[in-house]
């Protein structure tokens, strides 16, 4: 590959947990890609607007409040609105098995919770930019 | 057996080398240990196969000047007299959810369940300072705990037998004055007498600059307002407790205990000689602090933790604030079996996790109150199972187990003692650099709290990834294909709407004019130094909303940078 992945880490809503994103920054730093973060208490047209203007091929939107399923209705519209519909939208977090189904039908290409692996999470991103 | 006499005789002198090669090592010697480095869990401290005496003496451990007797200086061996003979500790658990009279409602459940103490948890919207119509706030009002935005619905969450209760908790950091005045006058407001209760209060906003994020204002302004909360009881309500520094938060972002005590001591220092400057005594000041430890699965950290908490309390207090008075020695401490040992798979594991971790809490002693955590704590809010299965771990580690009935008894072990001592001396050697870097909030400005967290953060992540620490049902004896074997708490998504017409129609009821006047005064106090609870009170009677009231304090304050909090990103 000669360019790196570009990814945009996102906080989204009220919710401050951030070991879950701090983690992956770094091993996904460590595994050759680019990280940007959107900063905490994020809108979800703030990180809709970041990732245009940072031109990312992903966004990995973090949210353990449960307010998952709002705030990705809310940023997939978004993405659709601005034409970033083709990148890869991925979810991390607390999110109850029930919900998984319902964020992919908003756009959401996979969810990860506790305990993902971090090399699976990267092999993931891999082969779905790669398409 | 073939051992002979001789070489028992050089054990019973102290001969630890001697068992060593004569005995341990040729034990080993064909198949080797079974792992290639014992170390304790978070802190990777080494762990020897044996501790006798002599590893005491390497450490210059000397009973009398190190345990003392329980209730006596420097309180290893307990804080109170009759450790858990004379009352057990208090029974408590998180919740809050909805609206206020779903918390209510779920609050009762739980005391009927066997618990004796709550601790309420608000919404973000709540904890944040916004009111439950504020646009940011879609999707989180009562999700993540208790939606609240006038006295209203404060007197509506009160609907529920209170005076059963040993004590509430009630966690609003950075509102902390906001919160307070609103339970008061709830509490005044339906006849309580408020000698009668034992409130609780984190108020423990250098936790949130720190590691949670539950923050408004910047930091010296935050610390104003918890110090006038704090005040203001010493004043009005001595029995209550106005700070307790959550250090079972610093556990949660992965803290280990060195940093846990340390960096809480440091920030209770901040909070202390803020009030010293106001003119207070130390020996007055001092027994307004209590502390929340979050207890994890290495059994023996746990426990030297516990002990070395109360022993450096005791010493920072009398050797630099010189502190004289019994109750400004004693740690006030609340334990909290460990939220980051809940695993999401197989989540019924969690419940002997959460045995073992009480069992630890008990042993250490030292709490007035355990909290517990729940089976499904990774999964989402509790569900009634859960919260019913988490009261019957206390009753089955208080009532069926014996530890309890003798105090601090795992004393005199050469391995609790050895750990003690050595978390003890590592906790004032980190304390000194925190010192020197001016401070808590120094340490804090200077990012220093918040990057060697992430570090802890990230390597914890590597000793699970490499399998060095096992979590069984997620790095081992994984489940293929698990799918969740519980039933889990949904949230009523109804409950947003119904707040937001709550508060349109407590809006639509009162005098708006005095409710401008009185927020005019409390911006007023908020620029002059004096204590910002009066104005709240008067306040909050108005029905001015508890958004209303956070904001009033941002037009002075201002706000604070959160990205400011995240160096490491």
């Amino acid at each position: 590959m000669t360019q790196p992945i570009r990814i945009l880490l996102a906080k989204i809503g009220l919710d401050t947990h951030t070991i879950g994103i701090t983690v992956l920054a770094k091993e996904l730093r460590d595994r050759g890609f680019e990280v940007i973060f959107s900063g905490l208490k994020q809108t979800p047209e703030k990180v809709a607007h970041a990732a245009l203007q940072e031109d990312v091929d992903v966004i990995g939107v973090s949210c353990l409040s449960g307010g998952h399923m709002t705030h990705l209705k809310v940023l997939a519209e978004k993405m659709k609105e601005m034409g970033l519909d083709d990148r890869i939208l991925i979810v991390g977090g607390v999110v109850p098995e029930e919900d998984v189904e319902p964020l992919k039908a908003l756009g959401v290409d996979q969810v990860f919770t506790m305990g993902a692996n971090m090399d699976d999470i990267a092999a993931f991103l891999r082969s779905a930019v790669s398409v | 057996m073939s051992r002979s006499t001789e070489k028992l005789e050089a054990l019973e002198s102290g001969g630890e080398t001697l068992w060593r090669t004569q005995y341990y090592e040729p034990a080993i010697a064909e198949q080797g240990e079974r792992k290639t480095r014992f170390q304790t869990q978070s802190l990777r401290w080494d762990i020897k196969p044996l501790y006798t005496q002599a590893d005491l003496d390497a450490i210059g451990f000397d009973p009398d000047k190190d345990l003392g007797l329980p209730g006596t200086y420097p309180y290893t061996r307990e804080t109170r007299p009759a450790g858990y003979r004379g009352d057990l500790w208090a029974m408590t658990q998180v919740s809050g959810f909805g609206c206020a009279e779903d918390s209510a409602k779920r609050w009762e459940y739980m005391v009927n369940q066997g618990l004796d103490s709550i601790i309420v948890e608000y919404d973000l919207p709540t904890t944040n300072g916004y009111d439950s119509d504020n646009p940011l706030c879609r999707g989180e009002v009562g999700r993540a705990g208790m939606a609240l935005d006038t006295l209203q619905d404060m007197e509506d969450a009160l609907n529920f037998p209170l005076e059963k209760l040993k004590n509430i908790t009630s966690v609003c950091n950075a509102p902390q004055p906001v919160n307070l005045a609103m339970l008061i006058k709830a509490l005044q407001r339906k006849g309580k007498k408020l000698e009668d209760i034992r409130l609780m209060m984190p108020n423990t906003i250098l936790v949130e600059y720190t590691c949670v994020g539950r923050y408004i204002y910047p930091p010296k302004h935050g610390l104003r307002l918890a110090c006038d909360v704090i005040e203001y009881c010493m004043t009005h309500h001595k029995n209550w407790m106005p700070l307790n520094i959550v250090g079972a938060q610093i556990y949660a972002a992965r803290g280990n205990p060195v940093q846990e005590i340390a960096y809480s001591f440091a920030m209770a220092r901040a909070y202390i000689d803020e009030l010293l400057t106001r003119g207070h005594d130390i020996n007055d000041v001092a027994p307004m602090v209590s502390f929340i430890t979050g207890i994890d699965m290495d059994f023996f950290e746990a426990i030297g933790k516990l002990r070395a908490y109360r022993k450096v309390w005791a010493r920072l207090m009398k050797e630099t604030y010189g502190a004289t008075a019994e109750e400004a020695l004693k740690l006030r401490l609340m334990s909290s079996p460990g939220t980051m040992s809940m695993a999401l798979q197989q989540p019924l594991n969690n419940i002997a996790r959460l045995g073992i971790e009480m069992l630890a809490c008990a042993l250490g002693g030292g709490a007035h109150t355990i909290n517990t955590p729940l089976y499904d704590e990774a999964h989402a809010l509790p569900s009634e199972d859960a919260i019913t299965i988490g009261a019957n771990i206390h009753h089955i580690v208080a009532q069926e187990t014996g530890v309890a009935d003798t105090i601090d008894p795992l004393a005199g072990s050469y391995y609790v003692e050895y750990m003690t001592k050595r978390l003890e001396d590592a906790v004032f050697e980190e304390m000194a650099k925190i010192e020197a870097m001016g401070g808590a909030l120094g340490a804090l400005e200077a990012g220093y709290f918040q990057s060697e967290l992430a570090e802890e953060q990230i390597a914890m992540n590597s000793d699970f990834h490499s399998g060095e620490r096992k979590f069984v049902g997620v790095n081992y004896l994984v489940k293929k294909d698990e799918k969740r074997e519980i039933e889990i708490f949904r949230h009523d998504e109804e409950s947003e709407a119904r707040q937001i017409e709550r508060l349109n129609r407590i809006k639509s009821q009162r005098d708006n004019a005095a409710v401008e006047r009185v927020l005019e005064k409390v911006r007023e106090a908020a620029r002059g130094n004096t204590n910002m609870v009066e104005p709240m009170l008067e306040a909050v009677e108005l029905y001015a909303t508890h958004g209303e009231l956070c904001d009033a304090m941002r037009d002075v304050f201002g706000e604070y940078d959160p990205n400011a909090l995240t160096p490491t990103l």
